[in-house]
Protein backbone atom coordinates (compact mmCIF):
# COMPACT_ATOMS: atom_id res chain seq x y z
CA UNK A 1 0.00 0.00 0.00
CA UNK A 2 2.57 2.18 0.87
CA UNK A 3 4.42 1.75 -2.49
CA UNK A 4 1.58 2.40 -4.38
CA UNK A 5 1.25 5.70 -2.58
CA UNK A 6 4.85 6.30 -2.88
CA UNK A 7 4.37 5.76 -6.81
CA UNK A 8 1.08 7.30 -7.52
CA UNK A 9 2.36 10.50 -5.09
CA UNK A 10 5.68 10.77 -7.78
CA UNK A 11 3.37 10.33 -10.58
CA UNK A 12 1.01 13.10 -9.59
CA UNK A 13 4.29 15.22 -9.17
CA UNK A 14 5.56 14.44 -12.46
CA UNK A 15 1.82 15.20 -13.58
CA UNK A 16 1.78 18.67 -12.41
CA UNK A 17 4.76 19.12 -14.48
CA UNK A 18 3.41 17.65 -17.51
CA UNK A 19 0.37 20.13 -16.92
CA UNK A 20 2.41 22.96 -16.74
CA UNK A 21 4.37 22.20 -19.82
CA UNK A 22 1.21 21.25 -21.51
CA UNK A 23 -0.35 24.50 -20.92
CA UNK A 24 2.37 26.67 -22.16
CA UNK A 25 2.92 24.41 -24.93
CA UNK A 26 -1.31 24.63 -25.74
CA UNK A 27 -0.96 28.40 -25.76
CA UNK A 28 1.75 28.27 -28.21
CA UNK A 29 -0.44 25.66 -30.53
CA UNK A 30 -3.49 27.36 -29.82
CA UNK A 31 -2.60 31.27 -31.05
CA UNK A 32 0.62 30.88 -32.82
CA UNK A 33 -0.41 27.68 -34.72
CA UNK A 34 2.97 26.49 -33.76
CA UNK A 35 4.07 22.79 -32.37
CA UNK A 36 6.90 24.40 -30.48
CA UNK A 37 9.69 21.38 -30.05
CA UNK A 38 12.00 23.76 -28.22
CA UNK A 39 9.52 23.91 -25.90
CA UNK A 40 11.64 21.45 -23.57
CA UNK A 41 14.48 23.55 -24.35
CA UNK A 42 13.15 26.59 -22.34
CA UNK A 43 12.48 24.28 -19.59
CA UNK A 44 16.06 23.87 -19.82
CA UNK A 45 16.87 26.69 -20.08
CA UNK A 46 14.72 28.55 -17.28
CA UNK A 47 16.84 25.76 -14.76
CA UNK A 48 20.27 26.78 -15.76
CA UNK A 49 19.84 30.64 -15.40
CA UNK A 50 18.02 29.96 -11.85
CA UNK A 51 20.73 27.27 -10.92
CA UNK A 52 23.44 30.29 -12.05
CA UNK A 53 21.59 33.20 -10.54
CA UNK A 54 20.75 31.56 -7.56
CA UNK A 55 24.02 32.20 -6.09
CA UNK A 56 24.00 35.79 -6.34
CA UNK A 57 19.95 36.33 -5.72
CA UNK A 58 18.96 33.02 -3.87
CA UNK A 59 15.98 30.40 -4.53
CA UNK A 60 13.47 32.58 -4.54
CA UNK A 61 15.06 35.10 -6.38
CA UNK A 62 16.23 32.45 -8.93
CA UNK A 63 12.68 31.15 -8.64
CA UNK A 64 10.95 34.05 -10.11
CA UNK A 65 14.35 35.30 -12.67
CA UNK A 66 14.79 32.15 -14.29
CA UNK A 67 11.32 31.99 -15.75
CA UNK A 68 11.12 35.37 -16.99
CA UNK A 69 14.11 35.21 -18.49
CA UNK A 70 13.20 32.02 -20.42
CA UNK A 71 10.24 34.13 -21.62
CA UNK A 72 12.51 37.11 -22.67
CA UNK A 73 14.49 34.55 -24.48
CA UNK A 74 10.94 33.11 -25.86
CA UNK A 75 9.86 36.55 -27.30
CA UNK A 76 13.63 37.14 -29.38
CA UNK A 77 12.66 33.41 -30.54
CA UNK A 78 9.30 34.56 -31.82
CA UNK A 79 10.47 37.82 -33.33
CA UNK A 80 13.50 36.81 -35.00
CA UNK A 81 12.41 33.27 -36.27
CA UNK A 82 9.00 31.52 -35.24
CA UNK A 83 7.16 34.52 -36.93
CA UNK A 84 7.91 33.76 -40.27
CA UNK A 85 6.26 30.44 -39.66
CA UNK A 86 2.65 32.13 -39.29
CA UNK A 87 2.13 32.57 -43.59
CA UNK A 88 3.05 28.95 -43.79
CA UNK A 89 0.54 26.48 -44.27
CA UNK A 90 2.88 22.89 -43.76
CA UNK A 91 3.42 22.94 -40.27
CA UNK A 92 6.50 20.70 -41.56
CA UNK A 93 8.40 24.34 -41.41
CA UNK A 94 7.88 25.09 -37.73
CA UNK A 95 7.93 21.60 -36.54
CA UNK A 96 11.87 21.17 -38.34
CA UNK A 97 12.45 24.70 -37.21
CA UNK A 98 11.59 24.30 -33.55
CA UNK A 99 13.16 20.81 -33.40
CA UNK A 100 16.45 22.46 -34.59
CA UNK A 101 16.10 25.04 -31.64
CA UNK A 102 15.82 22.56 -29.50
CA UNK A 103 18.87 20.77 -30.08
CA UNK A 104 20.33 23.83 -30.62
CA UNK A 105 19.54 24.72 -26.99
CA UNK A 106 20.60 21.69 -25.56
CA UNK A 107 24.12 22.11 -27.05
CA UNK A 108 24.53 25.13 -25.67
CA UNK A 109 23.63 24.31 -22.69
CA UNK A 110 26.49 21.26 -22.54
CA UNK A 111 28.67 24.24 -23.86
CA UNK A 112 28.26 26.26 -21.58
CA UNK A 113 27.71 24.64 -18.00
CA UNK A 114 28.61 21.13 -19.12
CA UNK A 115 27.29 17.39 -20.24
CA UNK A 116 27.21 16.22 -16.13
CA UNK A 117 24.57 16.45 -14.02
CA UNK A 118 24.43 19.91 -11.60
CA UNK A 119 22.65 20.13 -7.98
CA UNK A 120 19.89 22.70 -7.67
CA UNK A 121 20.49 23.46 -4.07
CA UNK A 122 16.81 24.41 -2.60
CA UNK A 123 16.04 25.77 0.45
CA UNK A 124 16.35 23.42 3.78
CA UNK A 125 12.81 24.30 5.49
CA UNK A 126 11.66 23.45 2.00
CA UNK A 127 13.78 19.64 1.75
CA UNK A 128 12.90 17.32 4.75
CA UNK A 129 9.82 14.57 4.86
CA UNK A 130 6.81 15.86 6.38
CA UNK A 131 6.08 12.35 7.93
CA UNK A 132 8.80 9.17 8.29
CA UNK A 133 5.90 7.06 7.23
CA UNK A 134 5.24 8.72 4.07
CA UNK A 135 9.14 10.00 3.57
CA UNK A 136 8.37 10.37 -0.01
CA UNK A 137 5.99 13.68 0.84
CA UNK A 138 9.24 16.19 1.64
CA UNK A 139 7.89 19.50 2.02
CA UNK A 140 9.79 20.59 -1.69
CA UNK A 141 7.11 18.07 -3.18
CA UNK A 142 4.25 19.73 -1.26
CA UNK A 143 5.80 23.37 -2.62
CA UNK A 144 6.10 22.17 -6.16
CA UNK A 145 2.34 21.01 -6.44
CA UNK A 146 1.48 24.32 -4.85
CA UNK A 147 3.88 26.57 -6.86
CA UNK A 148 2.25 24.57 -10.10
CA UNK A 149 -1.60 25.10 -8.75
CA UNK A 150 -0.82 28.69 -8.60
CA UNK A 151 0.81 29.36 -11.24
CA UNK A 152 -2.23 27.28 -12.99
CA UNK A 153 -5.26 29.33 -11.57
CA UNK A 154 -3.14 32.81 -12.00
CA UNK A 155 -2.73 32.00 -15.71
CA UNK A 156 -6.22 31.58 -15.88
CA UNK A 157 -7.16 34.44 -14.07
CA UNK A 158 -5.19 36.19 -15.90
CA UNK A 159 -6.88 34.64 -19.54
CA UNK A 160 -10.20 35.20 -17.67
CA UNK A 161 -9.74 39.23 -16.12
CA UNK A 162 -7.39 40.81 -18.02
CA UNK A 163 -8.31 42.45 -21.76
CA UNK A 164 -5.14 40.82 -22.97
CA UNK A 165 -5.78 37.58 -21.79
CA UNK A 166 -9.69 38.09 -23.46
CA UNK A 167 -7.82 39.19 -26.98
CA UNK A 168 -5.92 35.70 -26.39
CA UNK A 169 -8.48 33.93 -25.81
CA UNK A 170 -10.24 35.29 -28.83
CA UNK A 171 -7.36 35.02 -31.03
CA UNK A 172 -7.31 31.56 -30.28
CA UNK A 173 -10.44 31.45 -32.36
CA UNK A 174 -10.30 33.85 -34.65
CA UNK A 175 -7.39 36.26 -35.05
CA UNK A 176 -8.25 37.55 -38.02
CA UNK A 177 -11.34 39.25 -36.41
CA UNK A 178 -9.34 40.45 -33.40
CA UNK A 179 -6.49 41.97 -35.91
CA UNK A 180 -9.52 44.28 -37.61
CA UNK A 181 -11.04 45.30 -33.86
CA UNK A 182 -7.18 46.86 -33.90
CA UNK A 183 -5.61 44.90 -31.62
CA UNK A 184 -1.98 44.33 -32.61
CA UNK A 185 -2.56 40.80 -33.21
CA UNK A 186 1.41 40.33 -34.06
CA UNK A 187 2.91 41.60 -30.54
CA UNK A 188 -0.53 39.68 -29.18
CA UNK A 189 1.03 36.28 -30.79
CA UNK A 190 4.48 37.40 -29.18
CA UNK A 191 3.67 37.84 -25.93
CA UNK A 192 1.63 34.99 -26.15
CA UNK A 193 4.75 32.60 -26.85
CA UNK A 194 6.91 34.45 -24.07
CA UNK A 195 3.68 33.35 -21.65
CA UNK A 196 4.49 29.53 -22.43
CA UNK A 197 7.89 29.64 -22.50
CA UNK A 198 8.24 31.72 -19.16
CA UNK A 199 5.61 28.79 -18.19
CA UNK A 200 8.03 26.04 -19.31
CA UNK A 201 11.11 27.94 -17.67
CA UNK A 202 8.76 27.64 -14.58
CA UNK A 203 8.81 23.97 -14.78
CA UNK A 204 12.72 23.77 -15.25
CA UNK A 205 13.35 25.68 -12.41
CA UNK A 206 11.35 23.81 -10.08
CA UNK A 207 12.24 20.20 -11.72
CA UNK A 208 16.07 21.19 -10.93
CA UNK A 209 14.90 21.46 -7.19
CA UNK A 210 13.85 17.44 -7.44
CA UNK A 211 16.19 16.14 -10.06
CA UNK A 212 19.18 17.60 -11.04
CA UNK A 213 20.37 19.70 -13.77
CA UNK A 214 21.16 18.11 -17.18
CA UNK A 215 21.54 19.59 -20.75
CA UNK A 216 18.33 16.67 -21.47
CA UNK A 217 16.11 17.26 -18.96
CA UNK A 218 13.58 18.30 -21.55
CA UNK A 219 13.49 15.53 -23.55
CA UNK A 220 12.23 13.42 -20.59
CA UNK A 221 9.42 15.90 -20.75
CA UNK A 222 8.40 16.91 -23.85
CA UNK A 223 6.92 14.02 -25.47
CA UNK A 224 5.11 12.97 -22.08
CA UNK A 225 4.07 17.19 -22.81
CA UNK A 226 2.67 16.42 -26.20
CA UNK A 227 0.61 13.41 -25.18
CA UNK A 228 -1.05 15.23 -22.50
CA UNK A 229 -2.01 17.96 -25.05
CA UNK A 230 -3.89 15.27 -27.11
CA UNK A 231 -5.02 13.43 -24.02
CA UNK A 232 -6.62 16.44 -22.82
CA UNK A 233 -7.83 17.68 -25.99
CA UNK A 234 -5.77 20.44 -29.05
CA UNK A 235 -7.18 23.94 -27.90
CA UNK A 236 -8.60 23.43 -24.60
CA UNK A 237 -6.11 24.55 -21.69
CA UNK A 238 -8.20 23.10 -18.72
CA UNK A 239 -7.44 20.02 -20.99
CA UNK A 240 -4.12 19.82 -21.31
CA UNK A 241 -3.92 20.29 -17.46
CA UNK A 242 -6.11 17.05 -17.32
CA UNK A 243 -4.13 15.60 -20.14
CA UNK A 244 -1.04 16.05 -18.02
CA UNK A 245 -2.04 15.43 -14.22
CA UNK A 246 -3.77 12.13 -15.84
CA UNK A 247 -1.12 10.14 -17.81
CA UNK A 248 1.28 11.21 -14.77
CA UNK A 249 -1.09 9.62 -12.39
CA UNK A 250 -0.94 6.59 -14.42
CA UNK A 251 2.61 6.08 -15.08
CA UNK A 252 2.72 5.90 -11.25
CA UNK A 253 0.44 4.13 -10.48
CA UNK A 254 2.15 1.90 -12.77
CA UNK A 255 5.13 1.83 -11.82
CA UNK A 256 4.07 0.19 -8.79
CA UNK A 257 2.78 -2.85 -10.40
CA UNK A 258 4.91 -3.37 -13.18
CA UNK A 259 7.43 -0.95 -13.81
CA UNK A 260 8.35 -1.69 -16.99
CA UNK A 261 5.45 -0.59 -19.00
CA UNK A 262 5.23 3.53 -16.84
CA UNK A 263 6.66 4.42 -19.87
CA UNK A 264 3.95 2.65 -23.01
CA UNK A 265 1.12 3.16 -20.45
CA UNK A 266 0.76 7.14 -21.39
CA UNK A 267 1.21 6.26 -25.05
CA UNK A 268 -1.81 3.44 -24.38
CA UNK A 269 -4.20 6.07 -23.06
CA UNK A 270 -3.51 8.47 -26.35
CA UNK A 271 -4.09 5.43 -28.47
CA UNK A 272 -7.45 4.64 -26.40
CA UNK A 273 -8.53 7.62 -25.93
CA UNK A 274 -7.71 9.40 -29.76
CA UNK A 275 -9.90 5.95 -31.13
CA UNK A 276 -12.36 6.70 -28.46
CA UNK A 277 -12.73 9.95 -28.24
CA UNK A 278 -10.64 11.76 -31.23
CA UNK A 279 -10.99 15.21 -30.64
CA UNK A 280 -9.31 14.57 -26.85
CA UNK A 281 -11.10 14.93 -23.58
CA UNK A 282 -12.07 18.25 -23.43
CA UNK A 283 -11.44 19.39 -26.92
CA UNK A 284 -13.26 20.99 -29.46
CA UNK A 285 -15.64 18.99 -32.02
CA UNK A 286 -14.24 18.77 -35.49
CA UNK A 287 -10.75 19.63 -34.90
CA UNK A 288 -9.67 16.40 -36.03
CA UNK A 289 -13.20 14.27 -36.47
CA UNK B 1 -14.65 64.10 -54.61
CA UNK B 2 -12.57 65.73 -52.30
CA UNK B 3 -13.85 64.77 -48.97
CA UNK B 4 -13.84 60.85 -49.70
CA UNK B 5 -13.15 59.03 -46.54
CA UNK B 6 -12.74 55.62 -48.57
CA UNK B 7 -11.02 56.20 -52.37
CA UNK B 8 -9.91 52.63 -54.00
CA UNK B 9 -8.45 52.36 -57.04
CA UNK B 10 -7.93 49.72 -59.91
CA UNK B 11 -7.87 47.10 -57.54
CA UNK B 12 -6.96 43.47 -58.16
CA UNK B 13 -7.25 41.21 -55.35
CA UNK B 14 -6.30 37.32 -55.59
CA UNK B 15 -7.04 34.60 -53.01
CA UNK B 16 -3.67 32.17 -53.45
CA UNK B 17 -4.29 31.84 -57.40
CA UNK B 18 -7.78 32.62 -58.22
CA UNK B 19 -8.12 36.29 -59.45
CA UNK B 20 -11.36 37.86 -57.80
CA UNK B 21 -11.11 41.44 -58.32
CA UNK B 22 -10.39 43.00 -61.60
CA UNK B 23 -9.89 46.42 -61.00
CA UNK B 24 -12.14 48.04 -58.54
CA UNK B 25 -12.48 51.47 -58.21
CA UNK B 26 -14.98 52.95 -55.94
CA UNK B 27 -15.52 56.20 -52.91
CA UNK B 28 -16.96 56.65 -50.01
CA UNK B 29 -17.67 60.26 -49.13
CA UNK B 30 -17.62 61.91 -45.49
CA UNK B 31 -21.07 61.14 -43.75
CA UNK B 32 -22.44 58.69 -46.89
CA UNK B 33 -23.79 55.60 -46.95
CA UNK B 34 -22.66 53.74 -49.76
CA UNK B 35 -23.99 50.38 -51.08
CA UNK B 36 -22.67 47.33 -52.64
CA UNK B 37 -24.69 44.90 -54.37
CA UNK B 38 -23.77 42.26 -56.56
CA UNK B 39 -24.02 38.20 -57.24
CA UNK B 40 -23.22 35.79 -54.67
CA UNK B 41 -19.04 35.72 -55.63
CA UNK B 42 -18.70 38.80 -57.39
CA UNK B 43 -16.41 40.01 -55.11
CA UNK B 44 -18.12 42.14 -52.36
CA UNK B 45 -16.44 40.09 -49.33
CA UNK B 46 -13.30 40.39 -50.89
CA UNK B 47 -13.56 43.89 -51.33
CA UNK B 48 -13.91 44.66 -48.26
CA UNK B 49 -11.34 42.16 -47.21
CA UNK B 50 -8.82 43.85 -49.42
CA UNK B 51 -10.07 47.20 -47.77
CA UNK B 52 -9.85 46.41 -44.05
CA UNK B 53 -6.18 44.32 -45.13
CA UNK B 54 -7.64 41.29 -44.64
CA UNK B 55 -6.75 40.36 -48.38
CA UNK B 56 -4.10 42.95 -49.62
CA UNK B 57 -4.53 43.24 -52.89
CA UNK B 58 -1.89 42.76 -55.38
CA UNK B 59 -2.41 45.55 -57.17
CA UNK B 60 -4.11 49.11 -56.85
CA UNK B 61 -4.23 51.59 -54.33
CA UNK B 62 -6.39 52.35 -51.02
CA UNK B 63 -6.42 55.86 -49.27
CA UNK B 64 -8.54 55.95 -46.15
CA UNK B 65 -8.78 59.47 -44.13
CA UNK B 66 -6.01 60.99 -46.96
CA UNK B 67 -4.00 57.91 -45.75
CA UNK B 68 -2.75 55.01 -48.70
CA UNK B 69 -3.50 52.50 -46.55
CA UNK B 70 -3.07 49.72 -49.49
CA UNK B 71 -0.07 47.52 -47.59
CA UNK B 72 -1.11 48.18 -43.77
CA UNK B 73 -1.71 45.13 -41.26
CA UNK B 74 -5.43 45.08 -40.28
CA UNK B 75 -4.98 46.51 -37.12
CA UNK B 76 -3.31 49.81 -38.08
CA UNK B 77 -6.94 50.45 -40.82
CA UNK B 78 -8.81 49.65 -37.69
CA UNK B 79 -6.81 51.76 -35.48
CA UNK B 80 -7.72 54.85 -38.30
CA UNK B 81 -11.12 54.17 -37.62
CA UNK B 82 -12.48 51.95 -39.65
CA UNK B 83 -14.83 49.51 -37.94
CA UNK B 84 -15.96 45.83 -39.87
CA UNK B 85 -18.94 43.91 -39.64
CA UNK B 86 -17.60 40.72 -41.10
CA UNK B 87 -19.61 38.34 -42.76
CA UNK B 88 -21.39 35.94 -40.64
CA UNK B 89 -20.81 37.96 -37.68
CA UNK B 90 -18.08 36.10 -36.66
CA UNK B 91 -18.61 36.84 -32.96
CA UNK B 92 -16.30 34.90 -30.47
CA UNK B 93 -18.33 31.89 -29.09
CA UNK B 94 -16.30 31.07 -26.30
CA UNK B 95 -16.46 34.87 -24.94
CA UNK B 96 -19.36 36.07 -22.98
CA UNK B 97 -21.05 39.28 -24.75
CA UNK B 98 -18.84 41.46 -22.44
CA UNK B 99 -15.78 40.08 -23.15
CA UNK B 100 -16.60 39.76 -26.82
CA UNK B 101 -17.02 44.06 -25.96
CA UNK B 102 -13.71 43.94 -24.40
CA UNK B 103 -11.57 42.47 -27.62
CA UNK B 104 -11.59 46.06 -29.28
CA UNK B 105 -8.90 48.58 -28.78
CA UNK B 106 -10.67 51.48 -28.19
CA UNK B 107 -10.22 54.83 -29.90
CA UNK B 108 -11.26 57.76 -27.90
CA UNK B 109 -14.90 58.66 -28.88
CA UNK B 110 -19.01 58.44 -28.08
CA UNK B 111 -19.01 54.76 -27.75
CA UNK B 112 -18.23 52.83 -24.99
CA UNK B 113 -19.05 49.61 -23.47
CA UNK B 114 -22.50 50.88 -21.46
CA UNK B 115 -23.13 53.18 -24.66
CA UNK B 116 -23.56 50.27 -27.24
CA UNK B 117 -25.66 48.30 -24.23
CA UNK B 118 -27.89 51.16 -24.46
CA UNK B 119 -28.13 51.28 -28.43
CA UNK B 120 -28.35 47.18 -28.32
CA UNK B 121 -30.61 46.50 -24.86
CA UNK B 122 -31.37 43.27 -25.55
CA UNK B 123 -27.39 42.76 -25.33
CA UNK B 124 -27.40 44.27 -22.01
CA UNK B 125 -29.80 41.31 -20.92
CA UNK B 126 -27.25 39.07 -21.57
CA UNK B 127 -23.98 40.11 -21.14
CA UNK B 128 -23.06 37.39 -19.49
CA UNK B 129 -24.36 35.16 -21.79
CA UNK B 130 -21.42 33.03 -24.29
CA UNK B 131 -21.44 34.12 -27.56
CA UNK B 132 -22.34 30.91 -29.05
CA UNK B 133 -25.48 31.25 -27.15
CA UNK B 134 -27.21 33.94 -28.98
CA UNK B 135 -29.78 34.33 -31.45
CA UNK B 136 -28.64 35.44 -35.13
CA UNK B 137 -30.29 38.52 -34.55
CA UNK B 138 -28.49 39.05 -31.18
CA UNK B 139 -24.79 37.88 -33.05
CA UNK B 140 -25.84 40.51 -35.42
CA UNK B 141 -25.85 43.58 -32.93
CA UNK B 142 -23.38 42.30 -30.98
CA UNK B 143 -20.91 42.87 -34.20
CA UNK B 144 -22.16 45.74 -34.42
CA UNK B 145 -21.56 46.92 -30.83
CA UNK B 146 -18.01 45.48 -31.22
CA UNK B 147 -16.70 47.25 -34.23
CA UNK B 148 -18.49 50.61 -33.02
CA UNK B 149 -16.63 50.31 -29.99
CA UNK B 150 -13.07 50.81 -32.60
CA UNK B 151 -15.23 54.55 -32.79
CA UNK B 152 -14.95 54.05 -36.30
CA UNK B 153 -15.49 56.92 -38.67
CA UNK B 154 -16.11 54.25 -41.44
CA UNK B 155 -18.04 51.70 -41.07
CA UNK B 156 -17.90 48.38 -43.07
CA UNK B 157 -20.81 46.11 -42.56
CA UNK B 158 -20.77 43.11 -44.72
CA UNK B 159 -24.52 41.28 -45.40
CA UNK B 160 -25.91 42.31 -41.75
CA UNK B 161 -29.21 40.83 -43.04
CA UNK B 162 -28.07 37.89 -43.32
CA UNK B 163 -30.42 34.81 -42.68
CA UNK B 164 -32.27 37.71 -39.76
CA UNK B 165 -36.15 37.44 -39.55
CA UNK B 166 -37.98 40.96 -41.19
CA UNK B 167 -38.22 42.29 -37.98
CA UNK B 168 -34.66 41.65 -37.51
CA UNK B 169 -33.55 43.44 -40.59
CA UNK B 170 -35.62 46.88 -39.67
CA UNK B 171 -33.73 47.11 -36.67
CA UNK B 172 -30.40 46.44 -38.28
CA UNK B 173 -31.35 49.15 -40.51
CA UNK B 174 -32.89 51.51 -37.94
CA UNK B 175 -29.40 51.27 -36.57
CA UNK B 176 -27.08 51.75 -39.85
CA UNK B 177 -29.15 54.67 -40.57
CA UNK B 178 -28.71 56.64 -37.19
CA UNK B 179 -25.26 55.78 -37.56
CA UNK B 180 -25.23 58.49 -40.60
CA UNK B 181 -26.25 61.00 -37.67
CA UNK B 182 -23.48 60.30 -35.58
CA UNK B 183 -21.32 61.40 -38.82
CA UNK B 184 -20.00 57.69 -39.66
CA UNK B 185 -19.61 56.74 -43.34
CA UNK B 186 -21.03 53.42 -44.01
CA UNK B 187 -20.16 51.29 -46.95
CA UNK B 188 -22.75 48.34 -46.70
CA UNK B 189 -21.89 45.06 -48.67
CA UNK B 190 -26.23 43.62 -49.35
CA UNK B 191 -27.74 40.72 -51.11
CA UNK B 192 -30.96 42.00 -49.85
CA UNK B 193 -31.26 44.61 -52.64
CA UNK B 194 -34.57 46.27 -51.42
CA UNK B 195 -33.11 47.27 -48.16
CA UNK B 196 -29.73 48.20 -49.18
CA UNK B 197 -30.94 50.27 -51.88
CA UNK B 198 -33.56 51.85 -49.54
CA UNK B 199 -30.80 52.65 -46.91
CA UNK B 200 -28.12 54.04 -49.03
CA UNK B 201 -27.89 57.79 -50.98
CA UNK B 202 -25.40 55.96 -53.42
CA UNK B 203 -25.02 52.52 -54.72
CA UNK B 204 -22.28 50.58 -56.59
CA UNK B 205 -22.70 46.87 -58.43
CA UNK B 206 -20.06 44.44 -58.42
CA UNK B 207 -20.18 41.36 -61.67
CA UNK B 208 -17.32 39.02 -61.39
CA UNK B 209 -15.00 40.86 -59.97
CA UNK B 210 -15.79 44.43 -61.82
CA UNK B 211 -17.91 47.05 -60.99
CA UNK B 212 -21.08 47.22 -63.65
CA UNK B 213 -22.82 49.90 -61.85
CA UNK B 214 -22.69 53.23 -60.16
CA UNK B 215 -25.17 55.97 -59.40
CA UNK B 216 -27.53 57.45 -56.76
CA UNK B 217 -29.36 54.55 -54.82
CA UNK B 218 -32.74 56.21 -55.54
CA UNK B 219 -32.73 56.04 -58.92
CA UNK B 220 -31.95 52.12 -58.90
CA UNK B 221 -34.12 51.50 -56.17
CA UNK B 222 -37.40 53.00 -58.35
CA UNK B 223 -36.41 50.15 -61.11
CA UNK B 224 -36.90 46.69 -60.04
CA UNK B 225 -36.15 44.89 -63.34
CA UNK B 226 -32.56 46.61 -63.23
CA UNK B 227 -31.57 45.43 -60.26
CA UNK B 228 -32.55 42.55 -60.93
CA UNK B 229 -30.54 42.08 -64.77
CA UNK B 230 -27.63 44.29 -62.59
CA UNK B 231 -27.51 42.47 -59.55
CA UNK B 232 -29.59 39.06 -60.00
CA UNK B 233 -31.62 39.58 -56.36
CA UNK B 234 -34.89 41.70 -57.36
CA UNK B 235 -36.90 43.75 -54.76
CA UNK B 236 -39.45 41.61 -54.31
CA UNK B 237 -38.92 37.81 -54.28
CA UNK B 238 -35.74 38.15 -53.01
CA UNK B 239 -36.12 40.52 -50.74
CA UNK B 240 -35.87 39.63 -46.78
CA UNK B 241 -37.27 36.12 -46.38
CA UNK B 242 -35.09 34.65 -49.02
CA UNK B 243 -31.88 36.74 -48.71
CA UNK B 244 -29.92 34.35 -47.66
CA UNK B 245 -27.81 33.34 -50.51
CA UNK B 246 -25.79 30.32 -49.82
CA UNK B 247 -28.07 27.75 -48.72
CA UNK B 248 -31.10 28.43 -51.72
CA UNK B 249 -30.64 25.99 -54.18
CA UNK B 250 -30.76 27.11 -57.28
Amino acid sequence: MELLLFDAFNGLIQGTFYALMALGLSLIISLNSVINFAHGGFMVVGAYLAYTLAPYIGFWGALFAGPILAGFIGIIVERTLVRYMYGRPDPIYSLLLTFGFALIIEDVVRTIWGAQGLPFEIPSALNSPVSTTYFFVTGYRLFVIAAIALATIALFAFLRLSRFGIRIRAGILDLETVSTLGVNVYLLRSVNFAIGTLLAGFAGVLAAGILQLAPTMGDDVIMATFVAVVVGGIGSLLGSVLGGLLIGLAAGVTTAYYPAASDVVIYIIMAVVLIVRPRGLLGQEGLFE
Amino acid sequence: MTDAVLKIENLQTYYGKSHILHGVSMEVAEGEIVTLLGRNGAGKTTTLRSLSGLTPPREGRIEIFGNDTTRWPAYRIARLGVGYVPEGRRIFPNLTVLENLAVPMTRPGPWTVDKVLELFPNLGTRRDSWGRQLSGGEQEMLAIARALLVNPKLLLLDEPSQGLAPLLVREVFRVVASMREQGISILLVEQNARFGLEVADRVYVLNDGQMIHSGPARELAKDEERVRALAGVGGKEDGVLTAKPKTSAA
